[in-house]
Parts: structure tokens; C-alpha cells; sequence
């Protein structure tokens, strides 16, 4: 009966509202982390398919050419004599047996490992979206964040995967206070970056060389 | 990319390995002395990598030549279309749009694709966004790169993508859901000095 009335607009408009907030971020607490990102293997796929269709290709033509009662191709006969001729401990079928086998291994870790080492997974924060940072720009920011603490006059960051290491060269201020500076300062950066793991941090801060 | 496609890829490319090994490896090891079994094909290292006997023993027998031509013609063909769609990006050019009356509509890809990357890069903080489309009409998926201005911080630019861009881009193709691979990089500037 008394429904508290508002001005028109705001009761109209109030389910809309609610419509379009509904999706904003929903925050998993524990299950967050993003998986790695697996990359497609576009171009060994490209060349290996690129070397099968080429092989059979050519197979297939000379085989169907006989077949036709033409003669077979020189480069055919040629293979067929030396897989005939040459006994396994013959160097070049050693060489070749060691290279056949050391590419095979290569193809098969590529198979199986995720790849895409530079990509940093982020912490997922709504269902739908998967995102990953570069690790060049995850440095980036690391080092733009230790260029403003003061007494800092130069900063090398590295990041790995796991690792982030602060090499920062100070020319004013206590060493120490520097350090415990960048410190909280890189921690909250490394908080900022949102990843599913964030790196180790690791601060190195040392006096400019050469001057007294 | 589609997901089979990618498993695709990733088995062949390890079966081709898995081969490429069994043949090198064993040649490598009966040709450096390893006595191999009694059943296998070399008998020891001065035995020939592939005999004439060995090589024509089949080929009188009706089924050899059928056999290999067949083999050797769905080899071709499955290679061929494995080459074509690895080299093939697929882009969506049509997205099913509900208008909620049981009408539907088609909203072009690219231009949902250039709202969304004007939308994404009006947002703090971001340089640039490029964004592609894939998936099916009616469930699309997004890719977006975003290039990043040094001030803002990664996690605070993907919360905001989040909230208003894909969001957006979401309810205005009355889409149920939009699944989206980010993938975020920096501008590249030079270090600023604290004065």
C-alpha cells in the first residue's frame, strides 16, 4: 500500500540497473587460479604437414606412374639402392638414425608441453574471461613502480615465471631504507598485477660503481 | 582457434615424433652393437636398412599395390587438410543477436568487434585494443589484446575490461555469455626518473 515512491524515473530504471551489474566480477576465493595458457603449435603443425604432404605426394605420384606402366622416378630407384647397400653401422645412416631420433623427441615435447612461456596467467576473476599478462610487460610495470621510490636511480628487473628479481642502483638515502622502500612498494605492485601466482620477489639494491 | 584443431595438432605432431624416434632410435642402437631381439627387423649391425627381399616380398600378393595406393592417397588428403586449417583463421562474420521477441537479428562480427575494441580502449589506462572474434554465431568467443599505459595496474585494467567493455559488448548482443581470452602487454617507454 505505502511502497516508499520515488520519482518515476528511479523506480523504472532500478531493474536495468541490477540487470547490467549483475555480471560484474564475481571473485572465486580458492579456485581462482588460472590454468597456463597451451599454445595452438600452428607452425610445427604447418611443417610437419607441410613435409607428410610433400613426402606421400611424391610417393603416391611415382607409385601411381609405374603403376602406368612408365618407368620409375631415378630419385625412387636411387633410394631404394641405398636403403639396400648401406648397413647400420655405415656413419651417414648413423648420423641420420641419431638426427631422426633426437627431431622425434623434440616434436614429442612440443606435443605435450603447454608452451607460450612468455604469457603469465591472471587470476580469474569472472567465469567467462581468461586473461594472461606478458611477462616483458609484468616487468615493465615492477620497474616503473621502483622508479618512484625515492633514492632510486636505476632498476634492472628480471621476471620468470616464478621470480621476480630487483636489481636497483641507489645514490642517496640508507641502503636499507631503500630496500625496505622497494619492498612494499614491489609487493603491492606484484599484488597489482593480478597474476594466479605471483611471483617470489626478490630486491638487490647496491651503490653506483665508480664514483667514491 | 577451434579445440579440436588444437588437439589435433598437438597429437599428430607427438605421433609423427613418436615414430620419427622408434625408427632412429633403433637404428642408432642395433648400428652401435645393441643385440636386437629375434623378431625384430635388423638382425645385427651389418644388416642393410631396408633389403630388396624385404622391400618386394608383398608385391606379387593381388592386395599390395590397392593397399599401398589407398594408404599413400588418404596420407595426402589427411595431411592436406590438416595444412589447410592450420593455415586458415577463422574470423566470425556474423553474430546471432536475440532481440528478446523471438526475432532475431545478425550484427556483422567486425562491427561488433571494432565496438568492443573502441570501448576497451577508451578505458583507463589502455593504450590500445585489438580485438577478434571466433566461435560459432550463436556462441561467440572474444579475443582481445590490450596494450597497457605504465601508470595503470594490470589486474585493476582486466577488472575494468571486465566490468564495462565485455560487459557491454555482452548484453548488447543479448548474448548469454561471451567466454574471452585476454591477453594483456605494455607500451614500451623508457624508464621515468624520480626528480
Amino acid at each position: 500500500m505505502s511502497e516508499p515512491q520515488g520519482s518515476d524515473g528511479t523506480t523504472q530504471r532500478l531493474p536495468v540497473i541490477e540487470k547490467e551489474t549483475d555480471p560484474v566480477p564475481v571473485v572465486h576465493d580458492g579456485d581462482g587460479k588460472g590454468g597456463r595458457f597451451w599454445s595452438a603449435r600452428r607452425v610445427p603443425a604447418g611443417i610437419v604437414a607441410v613435409l607428410l604432404l610433400v613426402g606421400a605426394g611424391a610417393l603416391l605420384y611415382d607409385v601411381t606412374a609405374v603403376r602406368a606402366k612408365r618407368p620409375a622416378a631415378h630419385w625412387r630407384r636411387e633410394l631404394a639402392r641405398q636403403l639396400a647397400q648401406r648397413p647400420l653401422d655405415d656413419t651417414w645412416v648413423l648420423v641420420g638414425a641419431g638426427v631422426a631420433a633426437a627431431l622425434g623427441l623434440w616434436l614429442i615435447v612440443l606435443a605435450l608441453t603447454p608452451g607460450l612461456r612468455q604469457v603469465l596467467p591472471m587470476r580469474r576473476t569472472h567465469a567467462d574471461v581468461r586473461a594472461g599478462l606478458q611477462r616483458a610487460a609484468a616487468a615493465m610495470v615492477l620497474r616503473d613502480r621502483a622508479m618512484e621510490v625515492s633514492g632510486v636511480q636505476s632498476v634492472r628487473v628480471h621476471t620468470s615465471r616464478t621470480k621476480a628479481d630487483v636489481r636497483a642502483v641507489s645514490h642517496f638515502r640508507e641502503l636499507d631504507d631503500v630496500r625496505a622502500d622497494l619492498d612494499s612498494v614491489l609487493t603491492d605492485a606484484i599484488t597489482g598485477l593480478g597474476l594466479a601466482r605471483p611471483p617470489a620477489l626478490s630486491v638487490h639494491v647496491g651503490r653506483p660503481r665508480g664514483k667514491g | 582457434m577451434r579445440t579440436v584443431l588444437k588437439v589435433v595438432n598437438r597429437v599428430v605432431t607427438g605421433l609423427v615424433g613418436l615414430v620419427l624416434v622408434v625408427l632412429g632410435g633403433s637404428v642408432l642402437a642395433v648400428g652401435l652393437g645393441v643385440k636386437p631381439p629375434s623378431w625384430w627387423v635388423h638382425d645385427g649391425r651389418h644388416a642393410v636398412l631396408l633389403s630388396d627381399a624385404e622391400r618386394t616380398r608383398w608385391r606379387g600378393d593381388g592386395w599390395w599395390w590397392p593397399t599401398v595406393l589407398a594408404a599413400l592417397a588418404v596420407l595426402v588428403l589427411l595431411a592436406l587438410w590438416w595444412l589447410v586449417a592450420a593455415l586458415r583463421r577463422r574470423r566470425l562474420t556474423e553474430v546471432a543477436v536475440r532481440t528478446g521477441d523471438g526475432e532475431g537479428a545478425l550484427l556483422r562480427g567486425r562491427a561488433l568487434e571494432s565496438v568492443l575494441a573502441a570501448d576497451a580502449g577508451d578505458l583507463d589506462g589502455v593504450a590500445h585494443a585489438h580485438v577478434r572474434l571466433t566461435g560459432t554465431r550463436t556462441a561467440p568467443e572474444a579475443h582481445v589484446q590490450l596494450s597497457l599505459e605504465p601508470h595503470v595496474d594490470p589486474g585493476v585494467a582486466l577488472d575494468h575490461l571486465t566490468a564495462n567493455a565485455l560487459t557491454h559488448a555482452r548484453d548488447s548482443a543479448g548474448l548469454e555469455a561471451l567466454p574471452t581470452e585476454v591477453w594483456l602487454r605494455g607500451v614500451k617507454h623508457r624508464a621515468e626518473r624520480v626528480s
